[in-house]
């Protein structure tokens, strides 16, 4: 039993089919990231043109790598929310004439509950099935939220960022430190040469649900540690790295940072990682966690899976892998069969949710 | 609306200060928020959510990779971020015009940097950061 996913609620074109054992069949991608790089962001109304002209290709890459057509097919399932409501259009309508169509069933997703399957996916392909109750840290750009699943991958939401996502904070300290879009993963790179001791930023304490995230006084003391030094210079040089063209490496990109701004990079990625796995060891607790999920595009980060791996004596940590980390239509397929055997089918009236939660 | 000019001592009190402008700034209305990192943007429209009775203040996170956060059904305010375009072409991509003519309280964060594309009449909040925690923040309304 197979299904068609698709999905494009942000940066990527996405089509992808699984099957019921839970292996992935084809996995296609399209990246806008060069379009957006040059742009210092996700530009919607370009992502909605883009994955306009992609998504065509896409889904029949998709089918073609998997030697499915289209009615072979179990489902159609679709990103429904959240995104921008333009991309999400975008493959909602192709879903939609797809499986009307072929007359196949359409199943909606969330793509939140996209990425927990991703990990669930990989676990499952690693032989090592993941146990429930599951605790699921999705981290990303947009997202920053910690859920528990249970084995009928239903969900309850324990806490989540009240400003910036972790990602976010990643890319806006990048951003400030003259390191480009997205330089989220630069600074991943650049941590392990810094001393991640030097210098202390003190967080504040969170009032009401102690399980909420929250990165913006954090990337406010970066911000005030460098305006408090001269770094007009060195972030002038990097900035004219990236101008150069092309994508600096990591030897250029160590050339263009001082030491002292390597020790900060590997303070702020210190402290995000502390805040994140300490939410991850009191909430795995509380659930009674029999495994750990970290999904979504943070889980990329090489110092995050480091510190994940033995942070909890006894249970398991999954992780996607890098390809199914990133915004994939993978996750997208293989959350839809727990639905499908649910009979839970979208109609035609479906359309985009840009605030859906999970 | 002459202008304003307000001192808040934390995240909380420019929070408060939010939900009192709520009482003063109702929709339909556009808002531009400006300051820099930090200078509780994010906090101000916590409180104007909260004040309009249709969020809680936790649920109001950062639309900077979304671009747009809608609050309330139907929907009684947008919360936009426009941190991450560069080109007022790309401001428009966004349907960012279509929201003027909605209901709504639209709430705008990095707005100013796209000065022909805000609308008249707004109110402009400026937070200036003067400490640590303390910011003075200055309502007028340009019309």
């Amino acid at each position: 039993m197979r299904i068609l996913g698709i999905e494009s609620s942000c940066d990527e074109t996405a089509a992808a089919v699984v099957d019921s054992e839970g292996v992935v069949r084809s996995s296609v991608v399209a990246s806008q990231l060069d379009v957006h790089g040059k742009y210092g962001g996700v530009v919607p109304e370009l992502a909605s043109r883009e994955h306009l002209r992609a998504i065509v290709v896409v889904v029949r890459d998709a089918l073609a790598q998997a030697e499915a057509r289209l009615e072979d097919l179990a489902a159609i399932a679709v990103t429904e929310g959240p995104g921008l409501v333009g991309s999400l259009l975008v493959g909602i309508t192709y879903a939609k004439a797809l499986a009307f169509a072929a007359d196949k069933p359409l199943i909606a997703v969330n793509h939140l509950e996209g990425h927990i399957h991703a990990a669930v996916l990989e676990a499952r392909r690693r032989g090592q099935p993941v146990e429930f109750p599951a605790l699921a840290l999705v981290v990303s750009g947009g997202h920053t939220h910690l859920y528990a699943v249970q084995e009928d991958f239903r969900y309850r939401l324990l806490g989540r960022t009240r400003d910036d996502a972790a990602g976010e904070a990643y890319d806006k300290v990048a951003k400030l430190l003259g390191f480009g879009y997205p330089g989220g993963p630069t600074l991943d790179r650049l941590a392990p040469f810094g001393d991640p001791e030097r210098f202390r930023f003190s967080l504040a304490k969170m009032k009401g649900n102690a399980l909420d995230f929250s990165f913006s006084g954090l990337k406010t003391a970066v911000l005030r540690w460098v305006e408090a030094r001269e770094l007009a210079g060195e972030i002038q040089a990097r900035r004219e790295l990236l101008r150069g063209g092309g994508r600096p490496g990591l030897e250029a990109w160590l050339r263009a940072t001082p030491q002292e701004t390597l020790d900060l990079i590997a303070c702020f990625q210190r402290t995000v990682i502390e805040e994140l796995m300490r939410r991850v060891r009191v909430s795995a607790a509380e659930i009674g966690a029999r495994a750990i999920l970290i999904t979504g595009g943070v889980a990329g980060n090489a110092g995050l899976r480091e510190t994940a791996a033995r942070a909890i004596a006894g249970v398991p940590v999954h992780f996607p892998t890098p390809e199914l980390s990133t915004d994939n239509a993978a996750m997208i397929a293989a959350a839809a069969f727990p639905k499908l055997l649910r009979g839970e089918r979208a109609g035609f009236e479906l359309t985009a949710k840009a605030n859906l939660g999970l | 609306m002459p202008a304003f000019e307000y001192k808040t001592n934390s995240e909380e009190e420019t929070t408060s200060l939010g939900v009192l402008l709520a009482q003063h700034i109702t929709p339909p209305a556009v808002v531009v928020l400006i300051g820099k990192l930090g200078a509780g943007k994010t906090a101000l429209v916590k409180g104007f959510v909260k004040g309009l009775g249709v969020a809680e203040p936790e649920e109001v996170s950062s639309p900077t990779f979304p671009l747009i956060h809608e609050y309330g059904k139907p929907v009684r305010v947008y919360h936009v971020d426009l941190y991450r375009l560069e080109t007022e072409e790309e401001v428009a991509g966004i349907g960012f015009e279509e929201l003027f003519d909605r209901p709504a309280l639209v709430l705008i964060e990095w707005g100013e940097r796209f000065p022909n594309l805000m609308p008249m009449p707004r109110v402009e909040i400026d937070m200036e950061v003067t400490g640590e925690t303390s910011r003075t923040i200055r309502v007028r309304t340009v019309q």
